[in-house]
């Protein structure tokens, strides 16, 4: 939902106010409160009990109400009317034209139908404004003052609705968003530390993927001699899995004093998590003759000639040279089957490459193998505190965020957050940044 | 001659000093002692790096795997990626020392490793392996694949119960993996071996599908006839026959050749004996357009095909089906729609 966080116990506070209203509100809420400034001062937000120091945002989050106010919001959704206006005209009209158009009056129909819910909200949205102005002139009267401001403040509850649904419906959706998702974690640069942070990350993406009652099955596992991760890969299916999941691809950082560390010496050592997206059978189909199957049991008669404890599983997609390989399992079926996931992920991932790479070319969000090699965040054992350095944001108690639950769910939102605004500002054809 | 399982105390063949890599040849028979268990304590990574290097030197074939699936064993898990870290890390009771000195000692010789730990995966089952009862290959996870595919395009499928005949179930690998894909589905399985037998009914109750199947102490080759009388018209027949020429016996492993039962390998000068007496009898156990699934040598499908063509004319020959490496492997046929008598 655009701008609004479904955090567990918190009421359906805004992050955003109209000064007029700022000051109601507040006393509404029956938790203590403290407001914290941003780093251009643009407005106030309330901040939650949970935790015991607030969260810095450094990236600008703009309100309902700034976007609302942008002429190029205006104008898109005007464009959007029109558009719409003249698709429904040709529909109408089209009707007697010859049957080769038949082909163009379908996708003309399907396109209509997908608009409708937004207009319809942006037709509300024009009745409520109508609402609000007319309600205006009976302020002035006395005798209806009361009745006047109950109106006025349901009027503006109505709208504030009605702008966050059309907002949330003009950030396109991603076609990945609805998939399950294969997570690799590879340890990076610190050797034997590397390897122990690495373990530790993973296992806050189990305490994640539990958290949202997500599956979280181990494909690949190749663990340290003391007890860290070398690397991993997982399946975890689920709904929104990927969707959120896709904000914790990148490289990140640890700086402590590692265990193996004799003379207290603080390190810095390094980790990159990869996030393939699963794709369904119909965004996906591999050609069985494109594929090169490789087991041990190759060479000879096979069968019952030999007896072998070796069912590793290769496969090797022909056209694209990509490899996938398991040999997790006893099963040489289920090698076969885990190795498939794993390759159909990377071939969706290099699919989708294509086809994103465009879109997320101006983004301070990269999710992609644009994404891969970026530094996202960094784990400050020594200070407590964890920053992603995408949005300049930074919490602390990284005890209680390697658990993986609130706190890791909260700076989650706030990348959703901030990458819808980004998605939008495309959308509005400003590629600009603003502000950082 | 095979011999069963081996006691601790082992007939190492080809194990010359311990410096020494000697694979696969054949010295004077001679025991010698199994490696001495270690004085102080050790870890599992520490015993897994020490039997790998035993194995290897001893002309063990796949020693990494070996060591790595007994010591997972032993500790309670499939795989050594499947244990925690902590586990592998601490130091092993004396206890468990000795029980995998014990397991892996009986791997030097050369006894399958799916005997020493006297279980295996198939498919989605784990179920017991003992010697002599023959282990379920790799390749037989497909022909299972190939029937369950036949069996859910079946249109008559739905409500009605389908029986399937197993010919030969040895550990009941095929027939229990079907009843756990299929509801639906009853099956009658028969072996040869009495302790193929026990095996398959062990591993049906562990597995609480023996209410769905109904095993026979059979031989198919001598005693046809009863078989046909313990089951009714059956929609299935699948069966992985012993396939091998009997020339290709000799050149076998040690693994198979002293430990596996050599009436499950053995199909006589051209592989074909079991096969042939199966395609003979089965129209009078099939049903209508019943289907018979077989798992066979890669030189087979086309002699099968002439021969059925030629011997058998209840019977169709539908296709061949490769497995995983591309060897023609599997064999489907069907019985013919009896022509109505019109005279």
């Amino acid at each position: 939902m655009f701008c609004r966080r479904a955090l567990v116990g918190f009421p359906n506070a805004k992050l955003f106010f109209c000064d007029r209203f700022k000051h109601r509100f507040l006393r509404s809420l029956k938790f203590p409160k403290h407001t914290i400034q941003f780093h251009n001062g643009c407005y106030t937000r309330t901040t939650r009990t949970l935790h015991t120091s607030a969260p810095l945002l450094g990236a600008k989050l703009l309100s309902v109400d700034e976007l609302f106010a942008r002429k190029s919001l205006q104008e898109h959704l005007k464009k959007i009317q029109s558009e719409y206006n003249q698709c429904l005209q040709a529909v109408n009209h089209g009707g007697a034209e010859e049957q080769c158009r038949e082909e163009e009056m379908r996708t003309r129909r399907s396109k209509l139908s997908q608009m409708v819910p937004l207009i319809q909200n942006i037709m509300e949205l024009d009745t409520k404004y109508k609402e609000m102005a007319e309600n205006e002139a009976l302020l002035k009267d006395p005798a209806l003052k009361e009745l006047a401001e109950l109106e006025k403040e349901e009027c503006l509850q109505h709208i504030q609705d009605l702008r966050e649904k059309i907002l949330d419906q003009l950030v396109p959706e991603e076609e990945a968003d609805l998939s399950d998702l294969v997570l690799e974690v590879t340890a990076g640069v610190g050797g034997q530390e590397a390897m122990l942070f690495t373990a530790e990350v993973f296992d806050m993406y189990q305490g994640f993927a539990q958290h949202h009652g997500w599956t979280f099955e181990i494909l690949e596992n190749a663990p340290s001699e003391i007890g860290g991760l070398r690397h991993a890969s997982v399946s975890i299916s689920g709904s929104e899995s990927y969707k959120r999941m896709k904000f914790e691809a990148g490289v990140h950082r640890v700086q402590r004093v590692p265990k193996t560390e004799k003379q207290g010496r603080m390190h810095t050592s390094t980790m990159t998590v990869a996030v393939l997206p699963q794709p369904t059978e119909i965004s996906l189909t591999i050609n069985p003759k494109d594929l090169k199957i490789e087991t041990k049991r190759a060479s000879g008669a096979g069968g019952q000639h030999v007896n072998t404890t070796d069912s590793a599983v290769r496969i090797v997609h022909l056209p694209t040279g990509v490899v996938a390989e398991c040999q997790k399992e006893r099963s040489q079926l289920k090698n076969k089957e885990n190795a498939m996931k794993a390759l159909r992920a990377k071939l969706y991932a290099i699919k989708l490459e294509e086809v994103t790479s465009k879109r997320y070319n101006q983004r301070k969000i990269q999710i992609g193998t644009r994404g891969r090699s970026e530094k996202i965040r960094t784990y400050n054992f020594t200070q407590d505190r964890i920053t992603d350095h995408r949005i300049g944001m930074t919490v602390h108690d990284i005890k209680s965020f390697m658990i993986g639950q609130d706190l890791l769910e909260e700076m989650n939102s706030s990348l959703q957050e901030f990458s819808n605004q980004e998605a939008l500002m495309e959308v509005l054809g400003e590629n600009e940044r603003e502000g950082l | 001659m095979w011999r069963r399982s081996l006691s601790a105390g082992c007939r190492c063949f080809g194990f010359g000093s311990i410096g020494a890599k000697r694979r696969g040849q054949f010295h004077s028979l001679h025991t010698c002692s199994p490696p001495a268990l270690p004085v102080g304590r050790i870890t599992a990574l520490q015993a897994l790096e020490f039997w790998k290097k035993h194995f290897e030197e001893s002309g063990v074939t796949e020693p990494d795997l070996s060591s790595h699936y007994i010591v997972a064993h032993s500790l309670g898990g499939k795989t050594i990626e499947s244990l925690e870290q902590r586990k592998l890390t601490e130091f092993l009771s004396r206890e468990k020392t000795e029980q995998i000195w014990k397991l892996c000692t009986k791997r030097l010789s050369r006894m399958p490793v799916q005997y020493v730990i006297q279980e295996w995966d198939f498919r989605d089952l784990t179920l017991t392996m003992r010697p002599p009862v023959f282990i379920p290959r790799p390749e037989t996870e497909e022909l299972v694949e190939l029937v369950l595919t036949d069996l859910k395009n079946k249109p008559s499928s739905g409500d009605t119960v389908q029986t399937c005949l197993e010919v030969g179930c040895g550990s009941g690998a095929v027939s229990l993996s079907l009843l756990s894909s299929c509801p639906q589905l009853q099956v009658v399985a028969l072996d040869r071996s009495q302790e193929a037998v026990e095996l398959t009914k062990e591993n049906a109750s562990r597995l609480k599908l023996q209410d769905r199947i109904q095993i026979h102490h059979l031989d198919f080759m001598t005693e046809a006839d009863e078989a046909c009388s313990r089951c009714s018209p059956v929609s299935v027949l699948v069966s992985n026959p012993p396939y091998l020429f009997s020339d290709d016996v000799k050149t076998l492993e040690p693994e198979i050749l002293r430990f596996e039962d050599p009436f499950a390998l053995d199909g006589g000068s051209d592989g074909l004996t079991v096969i042939k007496q199966i395609l003979t009898v089965a129209p009078k156990i099939l049903s209508d357009r019943g289907g018979i699934y077989l798992e066979v040598d890669p030189r087979h499908p086309p002699l099968i095909q002439q021969w059925v063509e030629a011997n058998v004319a209840e019977l169709r020959y539908v296709e061949t089906r490769p497995d995983i490496n591309s060897r023609p492997r599997f064999c489907v046929l069907q019985k013919k729609q009896r022509e109505l008598d019109v005279k």
